[in-house]
């Protein structure tokens, strides 16, 4: 049988493998001092040095995302859960209990393989175990942890009853607040895949904010060339060509449910919403010489987010409040 | 055929010299810069490059276009090395070339010969990866201390990496740097290897990247007035097309690195100045991948994953 064109771009091995260059990449970065993780460096098994412009890229990622994450948690209402599909090796909850921040429920969902090697990592540092509570049991064979305030999930995100059956398997409760996070992660889903996510998640939580960040503009010369790039290392993003602009990003959730969606592209989002003392902090870490071509990465990545607000708790929440009013706890330089 | 022909052509092929060899070279390639001017004078006619970064079969793909050196009298505008996959390959032919063909290959420094920008853009990890000490680092970072600052074209036309600088009126006080040295972190060296031109400064403006300043066309027109200059040729910018001009052609950036990073998706081009100076730019791609070598084990280029 002939391999469907798809398919021979993208491969799920290739996919997955991702997340370790993400990992890489943010280690790489806290490394350096653009940001703190003490867990990270426990999922990477060579660290690399990256050079300049990925770190200040991975550290613009961090930052409108931690902006926005910290907006959402420090709203009025009490009880909140995050989801986070595609989580890979993030650790960011682990950061959050660090910080005091940590959520009533924190939900990482990815491919089984993914989750095993997670839940093996976890169930080998005391670091991590220590911090999910005696209640917690981690099972490497089924790619699961299960703890009070954190679960680890093996679902395939493109399966929605089963994505159903795993949100409530791990007793998130609808009516809550809820974050939803997808970092590069529906951009290498098929178009329809993405689009009944983003709708699943806007029929399942009525109040919730959805954290997009992926790739955009697939059309011009950069554009081009990632997306060759990617598909020789087999991952190929699906989905680009169905939302190739911010404005499509935007429509991407308004038809799909959402109520509000505003899209900014990562030259504007470094530009206008990360927190200035930060950047100024991140700017002096290291000599940068790219700036033409940090342009053009950035324009070719975007935040994305989303908002349903049945409990009226997401006024201001969004890149109109400037640089995340608590800002995000910075580290003394090194 | 000479130890140095037979470099050349190993070099072509990809393959570098041994450490001694490269010691070698290095000290005779010190003799001919140390006796250049911080201004070099060169006669037309000429080819002019811009920034190569390490691509190796992208340069080769370069003289394909222009043809081959001592054929083609050549004019590198500077960053040879860091970002690229083959720093050591590339500067080492440009070397040898420089050293068998004095007269028809010129060699002027970019803010990338340097120790310190080397070590953050990656000529230093190559050389340590593929000779498993920093001792080839050594002796290149120490041949960047002798390379010229400038050229000029049969007086015309002047060829810098980066641009100008607010302690410069003038190509005589350029001639009186002394060059021997590290690129300083600030101070007229340092400012002709880092400056950019913009069109929204009127003036001087300070630079984004902490070393060199941001120039308006007001200073070019002036440099150029007071220097009885045509226009100034630089580098040290990308440029989606391969070249650009800027203040109603008073100064034009050549990029020669084509898929810059191997991510950017560019072309590139090249500057080809007659005996007249009539210019022809040359613009082209990136080398296809059968002609790059074995498929090797090479990074991927990095993305946001």
């Amino acid at each position: 049988m002939a391999t469907p064109p798809a398919e021979a771009r993208s491969n799920r091995a290739a996919v997955q493998a991702t997340n370790d260059d993400a990992s890489a990449s943010k280690l790489s970065c806290v490394k350096k001092g653009y940001m703190k993780d003490d867990y990270v460096h426990l999922f990477v098994k060579r660290p690399v040095r990256r050079s300049p412009i990925i770190n200040r890229g991975y550290f613009s990622r961090w930052a409108a995302f931690r902006q926005l994450l910290s907006q959402f948690l420090e709203s009025s209402q009490a009880k909140k859960q995050i989801v986070s599909l595609g989580a890979g090796f993030d650790t960011t909850y682990f950061q959050l209990l660090d910080e005091g921040k940590g959520p009533d429920l924190y939900v990482e969902l990815d491919f089984k393989e993914v989750t095993s090697k997670k839940a093996a990592v976890i169930e080998n540092s005391s670091q991590l175990r220590d911090k999910l509570g005696p209640n917690a049991s981690i099972s490497v064979e089924n790619g699961q942890v299960l703890s009070d305030h954190y679960k680890l999930l093996p679902v395939d995100l493109r399966d929605i009853p089963k994505l159903r059956d795993v949100i409530s398997f791990a007793e998130m409760d609808p009516s809550l607040p809820t974050f939803i996070i997808a970092e590069c992660v529906l951009i290498y889903l098929d178009p329809d895949s993405s689009r009944a996510i983003v709708n699943w998640a806007s029929k399942t939580f009525p109040t919730a904010a959805f954290f997009l960040y992926e790739q955009i503009h697939p059309d011009d010369a950069f554009g081009h060339q990632m997306i060759r790039n990617l598909e020789t290392r087999g991952c190929a993003l699906l989905s680009i060509d169905a939302s190739p602009t911010l404005l499509a990003k935007e429509r991407l959730f308004l038809d799909n449910g959402w109520q509000r969606a505003v899209a900014w592209d990562m030259l504007k989002v470094y530009g206008s919403f990360v927190n200035t003392q930060e950047k100024r902090r991140i700017e002096r870490l290291e000599l940068f010489d790219e700036f033409e071509e940090w342009h053009m990465m950035q324009e070719h990545y975007c935040v994305t987010y989303a908002v349903n607000d049945a409990m009226g708790i997401f006024g201001d929440f969004g890149f109109s409040r400037e640089g995340g009013s608590e800002s995000i706890r910075s580290i003394s330089s090194p | 055929m000479s130890d140095l022909d037979r470099q050349i052509e190993q070099l072509k092929r990809c393959e570098p010299l041994s450490e001694s060899e490269v010691k070698a070279l290095c000290l005779k390639a010190m003799e001919i810069l140390v006796e250049e001017s911080n201004v070099q004078r060169v006669d037309a006619p000429v080819t002019l490059c811009g920034d190569i970064h390490g691509q190796f079969y992208d340069m080769m793909e370069l003289f394909k276009v222009g043809g081959d050196c001592p054929k083609t009298n050549y004019l590198f505008l500077g960053d040879f090395v860091d970002r690229g996959y083959y720093s050591v390959e590339t500067f080492l032919l440009l070397l040898a070339l420089k050293v068998r063909y004095p007269d028809r290959i010129t060699l002027i420094r970019g803010n990338h010969e340097s120790r310190q920008i080397t070590q953050v853009y990656g000529f230093y990890d190559e050389c340590l990866r593929k000779y498993g000490s920093v001792n080839v680092w050594r002796y290149c970072t120490d041949i960047f201390d002798y390379m010229s600052l400038s050229a000029v074209v049969e007086n015309k036309i002047f060829c810098v990496h980066g641009g100008l600088s607010p302690a410069i009126m003038t190509l005589d006080q350029i001639r009186t740097i002394d060059r021997k040295q590290e690129v300083p972190h600030d101070g007229a060296m340092c400012d002709l290897l880092w400056s950019d031109p913009e069109d929204i400064v009127d003036g001087w403006g300070l630079s984004p990247r902490g070393a060199g300043f941001l120039f308006g066309g007001s200073v070019v027109t002036s440099f150029n007035h007071t220097n009885n200059i045509d226009y100034i040729g630089r580098a040290h910018q990308l440029v989606m097309e391969g070249y650009k001009w800027m203040f109603d052609s008073q100064i034009v950036t050549v990029w020669s690195a084509p898929n810059y990073c191997y991510r950017c998706g560019n072309v590139a081009s090249i500057l080809e100045l007659d005996e007249n100076l009539n210019k022809e730019f040359r613009v082209f791609d990136a080398a296809q991948q059968d002609s790059r070598g074995p498929p090797a084990k090479k990074p991927a280029p990095d993305y946001f994953l």
